[in-house]
């Protein structure tokens, strides 16, 4: 199974469990998409802070629609799966559903970060407090656990 | 001429803050979780900085908390810090399970006023950073400058925003995002909504003296360059909210 990563700004860096989980020594690109970076409001300083870490990191650099782009990108590296950092961020998640809808004989997966807390249940979100209540145990334990 | 130093070297630690993971690492070996519990309140407090790098996944939330923990001799002495750690975990959940309370109010405002009472613009001069209140315009100029806030002067100036001139949240929330370089949708939008009291039981709201309290020389806190401010909180809940009831006891 060839797989490819799509790191997005949420997610920049090596030690992300998404490369873990695929094959050794997979690609891993970041879209430098102006249209998802302009509606989310990332101002230019944003924009350096960014570029410098992708700099640091030494990946692909494609420009445009991200959308568009990932499946000509997984279509040139030859893959059948491609891995995705999870995010809550809805554009990314849209661009995750039209991506699956353009390639569905490509696996699209997301991958979790480490979690910072582990917990039985989905906690109360309505105060902070109702959740810390929840979740301080396992906040201040090693690894969460 | 020693509070205009000040500025330029607050303002050289916080442009130094550039992307990547060397950075980043040599952030995370700066933190002193003690220290940040004794003083994080201060703008010249042990903060940390960290917030660009979790924001962009270049650091995680797990492994800060694991450095925080093996700088301590118990894991109480970094309770403070790891509590900071887990409002980006909260609102990072809150996004994934609610995300349309992201750009929507969570409650009703508990300002005596409704949404539509707001202006849904931010007045040029609060843009310009010439609001004429001292202290607000050089917090404006730090977020202008430094793409980077201590989270009081965060919460000051959302609320002289949202409170003091009468704009809804959402606007302001717009202007963080396209200048900070931690800006995160859910963390600035529902802190937003928390001091505007759409996402909290009552609106947010500071005085001059809290200013002063909680900053060092740099900022000017004289009370003739920061009338609107200087008031006590009884008398900014009367001007700020004159339709609520006043508070007893």
């Amino acid at each position: 199974m060839a797989d490819l990563i799509w790191l997005h700004e949420g997610a920049l860096r090596r030690t992300h469990p998404v490369f873990a989980a695929a094959a050794p020594g997979t690609a891993a690109i970041f879209v430098w998409d102006r249209a998802r970076f302009a509606a989310g409001h990332v101002g230019a300083r944003r924009q350096l802070f960014i570029a410098e870490t992708l700099a640091e990191l030494e990946i692909e650099i494609h420009e445009g629609d991200a959308a568009v782009l990932l499946p000509q990108l997984v279509a040139a590296h030859g893959a059948n799966r491609l891995l995705v950092p999870a995010s809550p961020d809805p554009a990314i998640i849209g661009q995750i559903a039209t991506i699956r809808q353009a390639m569905p004989q490509v696996a699209v997966e997301q991958v979790e970060d480490t979690a910072f807390v582990t917990l039985p249940r989905e906690p109360d979100l309505a105060r902070f407090f109702r959740y810390w209540n929840k979740a301080r145990k396992s906040a201040l334990r090693p690894h969460g656990v | 001429m020693t509070a205009l130093v000040g500025e330029a070297a607050a303002a050289d630690e916080t442009a130094s803050l550039k992307g990547g993971r060397m950075a980043a690492e040599k952030a995370l070996a700066a933190i002193d979780p003690i220290a940040y519990a004794a003083s994080r309140n201060h703008l010249d407090g042990a903060v940390t900085r960290l917030s660009p790098y979790l924001r962009h996944g270049i650091l995680s939330l797990d492994e800060v908390r694991n450095h925080a923990l093996a700088s301590v001799a118990d894991p109480r002495q970094a309770e403070k810090f790891i509590q900071e750690l887990a409002w980006r975990d909260y609102w990072q959940r809150i996004y994934l399970v609610h995300p349309d309370r992201i750009w929507n109010d969570v409650e009703s405002y508990k300002t005596g006023f409704e949404a539509s009472e707001y202006d849904s613009e931010l007045p040029a001069d609060a843009v310009d950073g010439r609001t004429g209140v001292a202290c607000i315009d050089q917090f404006i100029a730090m977020l202008y400058e430094t793409g980077y806030l201590h989270n009081h002067a965060r919460m000051y100036l959302a609320a002289y925003v949202v409170h003091w001139r009468r704009v809804r949240w959402q606007a302001g929330a717009v202007w963080f995002l396209e200048h900070l370089l931690d800006a995160d949708p859910a963390s600035n939008n529902l802190s937003w909504q928390w001091v505007a009291s759409t996402f909290s039981k009552k609106p947010y709201i500071f005085n001059l003296d809290n200013v002063a309290k909680y900053t060092g020389h740099d900022i000017n806190t004289r009370m003739a360059d920061n009338r609107v401010l200087a008031l006590s909180y009884e008398r900014l809940g009367e001007l700020l909210f004159p339709n609520l009831e006043p508070a007893h006891g």
